[in-house]
């Protein structure tokens, strides 16, 4: 994978589309999540949350990267 | 006899001890939970630029600034208003690109172009709430942001937009991970404790009035204070809707909430409102009838919390008893069940009105108490057809934040061009965004006023950390403590509700200006002229909403009076489709009152002047007037054709006619409209064998009785005010 995405000349780090795509994905497991009431069960629901976007974003970066 | 020294001490430290314990959760309460806050905001602060440093980006202070920005009580707050800034950065960028390809290098029609943007998008913000309203305003100017600094080289338009989401995105992703993952302030549960109080005033404020405690005045206060407590339990509904403790099914339930609470509302009012005009004539045998089931209901809800379950089953049957007796005695002295074909006396359809709206207030008691029941116990109830909150701004003061805004722009624009002032082009962004700021606030000036005092406060402290605290930092660490004084001060303010503009003002003038940029770079001559055009960008913003337009303000009451009778005449003729059932007209229509309720609540402060009651009582009439007729167009598109149908139809457009242009002929006309109606639904009745269609006819006997009392008591008002007068304003 290219470090870097070329949009019109301009320089775009891949992370960037890597990031959003896991915000994506992380607001698509949030809904399930929340349905299922996982989160009134954790004693920090909005760390849970938090985790799970790094464990996301790592795991596609990792993915992408490696 | 001396006393023993030992237990005395022992007492002694440990009342000493509780009092430090209470002396200590006193403050973690109130002073600590705002220094709590400011070591937040300055955490993220910090993070965001050291960041934007670290990643080297353009202007790193959009970052820290952007965390100023989301710097709010609590988490959900932080991730809604985080979102839709989001949103409306990227909006605005999108249509800043669009306007420079279309006029590169065109400055009169750039300006004009962006300033019909700005327009359409604070249009926008006027007719939203909450923090929807502010992407709104963000798309409009994050437009001007890029597309005026790009104007003499349409190139770098892109490289700018570029810049500016990514450090939007960096600031938002710092603010929302620092305030909620640490010691975060949840809404839900916020939104908890409001949903608790306003049931138990609720249930308070009823008693009262039942128990005949409250004056007429006081229950029109109540009635607008309630009318701004459904506003804000909207808006706490919608930012705890981003927090991941909140369970979905919450927000339907709120909703739910927050309707039956609207039915119930609306009922009581009328049924008080009868009760009221009952007690006025003393002839009148009902008050002393409907008075034991009236006080029955007062008993009950003293109980308050646990009138639930049984309790409220046992309320519904205690009721039914009562109102069997007063129907018994009322056969007795009214003779009201003495069907001899004679024309009803007045008494006896008062009564049966009376029962009637009791009956039906009981009913969506019910409903409210368990759908908060619910809530409160975190049950998952079925709620029935969940409708979410609509908002409504009268179309003037729409049409007129947006045209203020263009004004703003182009003013400023001219005034940049005429100067030839390479830095006032900060203070034509500063004038577009306060302008658009500033449009959905009920008192715009008095909200400017504060920005500039913050800015005026900022300006001489942000001078001494930058060129005396700033400068000689070096590394890092010094900068933070350099600058961290000057920013937990406007941080420390905006928490305090009265001085939260002062205090937004500076934080956002100190970290404008207090920029050490990643090549370190320190301009005296550029300090000065950019921190003389920013106040001036705001005091140009105040100037114009003091010339433009000012009394086209939110929640201005002759405005809002006039948008209750478009209210009231849409609720007459609005079309009903299959996709638009009765039930939703009914609740659009109760929103929208409210909203404009609300509206009113927010512009005329603690203490609204009479010209304010005024409107209040109007609106809760038309409120009354809107119901019944919803009812009645409900009962009329079900029926077959009969004599009692037409006449209905008839009463229905008189009173859309009175609805749009309030006269006394017109009232007069309606009142006879309905009283041909009332005869006809009477003949009607007899010969009706469905014991349903027969129900139905009743209730609708009842809402033109109410009808006919609230246009008796319109044509009484008319003559000392005429609402003519107020509806063509």
């Amino acid at each position: 994978m290219p470090r870097e995405l070329a949009v019109f000349g301009i320089l775009i780090p891949t992370l960037l589309p890597i990031f959003l795509a896991s915000l994506l994905l992380q607001g698509a497991l949030d809904w399930v999540l929340g349905h299922a009431g996982l989160y009134r069960r954790a004693w920090h629901p909005a760390l849970v949350r938090l985790c799970l976007l790094v464990c996301i974003f790592s795991a596609l970066t990792l993915v992408l990267y490696s | 006899m001396t006393p023993d020294p030992a237990p005395y001490t022992h007492q002694h430290s440990k009342a000493w001890l509780a009092g430090a314990a209470g002396l200590v959760r006193g403050w973690t309460g109130t002073e600590g939970e705002r220094w709590i806050f400011v070591a937040k905001t300055l955490l993220a602060a910090f993070t965001a630029l050291w960041l934007a440093f670290r990643l080297g980006l353009d202007s790193p202070n959009t970052a820290m600034t952007t965390t100023f920005i989301l710097a709010l009580p609590s988490s959900g707050m932080v991730l809604e208003k985080a979102f839709y800034r989001l949103l409306g950065t990227l909006v605005g960028c999108g249509s800043a690109l669009l306007l420079t390809a279309l006029f590169p290098q065109q400055a009169p029609l750039l300006f004009l172009g962006l300033a019909l943007w700005i327009a359409a998008c604070t249009c926008g913000a006027a007719m939203y709430r909450n923090q929807q309203s502010y992407s709104f305003v963000l798309a409009g100017y994050t437009a001007a942001m890029i597309a005026i600094p790009a104007l003499d080289h349409p190139a770098g338009a892109f490289a700018l937009a570029v810049t500016r989401v990514v450090e939007v995105s960096l600031g938002v992703i710092c603010a929302t991970v620092v305030h909620d993952a640490l010691f975060p302030r949840h809404q839900s549960a916020q939104v908890m404790r409001t949903v608790q109080a306003r049931y138990l005033r609720f249930l308070a404020f009823c008693r009262e009035v039942l128990e005949h405690k409250a004056p007429p005045a006081e229950t029109e206060l109540a009635h607008l204070r309630f009318a701004a407590d459904i506003a804000a339990l909207e808006s706490g509904r919608a930012a705890a809707f981003f927090e991941a403790a909140h369970a979905r099914a919450h927000t339907r339930q709120l909703h739910a909430f927050n309707s039956a609470f609207m039915a119930a509302l609306t009922t009581f009012y009328t049924l008080h409102r009868l009760a009221h005009r009952l007690r006025q004539d003393p002839a009148s045998p009902v008050p002393a009838l409907i008075e034991p089931p009236l006080a029955r209901l007062a008993a009950a809800l003293a109980q308050g919390e646990a009138l639930q379950g049984a309790a409220l089953a046992g309320l519904q049957t205690e009721l039914a008893t009562a109102i069997a007796a007063a129907r018994a005695q009322a056969c007795v002295s009214v003779r009201v069940d003495a069907d001899d074909g004679k024309p009803a006396s007045p008494h006896r359809i008062d009564f049966e009105t009376a029962i009637e709206l009791l009956e039906r207030f009981a009913r969506q008691f019910g409903d409210f108490a368990a759908s908060y029941h619910g809530l409160a116990q975190r049950k998952r109830t079925q709620a029935s057809e969940p409708q979410s909150y609509t908002p409504k701004t009268p179309p003037a003061i729409v049409l007129a934040s947006g045209f203020r805004a263009a004004t703003a722009l182009l003013t400023v624009a001219g005034v940049w061009y005429w100067m030839a002032w390479p830095y006032a082009v900060n203070a034509v962004l500063m004038t577009s965004i306060f302008c658009a700021l500033a449009s959905s606030s009920p008192r715009p000036t008095a909200m400017i006023k504060q920005v500039m005092t913050g800015f005026l406060i900022a300006w001489p402290l942000s001078f001494f950390t930058e060129y005396f605290l700033v400068m000689p930092a070096s590394g890092y660490p010094m900068l933070v403590l350099a600058a961290a004084p000057l920013f937990a001060a406007g941080a420390y303010l905006t928490t305090d509700p009265k001085r939260a503009g002062v205090g937004i003002g500076m934080t956002l003038f100190s970290a404008q200006v207090i920029a050490p940029l990643n090549l370190a770079h320190y301009d005296v001559a550029a300090f000065l002229n950019t921190t003389l055009a920013m106040p001036l960008g705001v005091a140009l913003a105040w100037a114009i909403f003091a010339v433009v337009l000012p009394e086209h303000t939110m929640g201005q009451k002759d405005h809002v009076a006039a948008a209750l009778w478009r209210e009231a005449l849409a609720a007459s003729t609005a079309p009903q489709h299959a996709w638009r059932p009765w039930s939703a007209l009914r609740h659009r229509f109760d929103n929208r009152v409210r909203d404009l309720l609300s509206q009113l609540n927010a512009a005329s402060g603690p203490a609204p002047g009479e010209d304010a009651r005024a409107v209040v009582r109007q609106g809760l009439t038309l409120l009354e007037l809107g119901h019944s007729v919803l009812e009645l167009r409900a009962l009329i598109a079900e029926s077959g054709r009969s004599e009692a149908r037409r006449a209905l139809q008839d009463c229905v457009s008189a009173l859309a006619a009175y609805f749009r242009s309030p006269t006394r002929e017109r009232c007069g006309t309606a009142v006879g409209a309905v009283l041909r109606a009332g005869a006809a639904v009477r003949a009607a009745l007899p010969e009706t064998a469905a014991p349903e269609r027969a129900a139905r006819l009743r209730t609708a006997l009842t809402d033109l009785h109410s009808i006919y009392t609230c246009l008796l008591d319109q044509l009484l008002t008319s003559t000392s005010a005429s609402p003519g007068a107020r509806h063509a304003s």
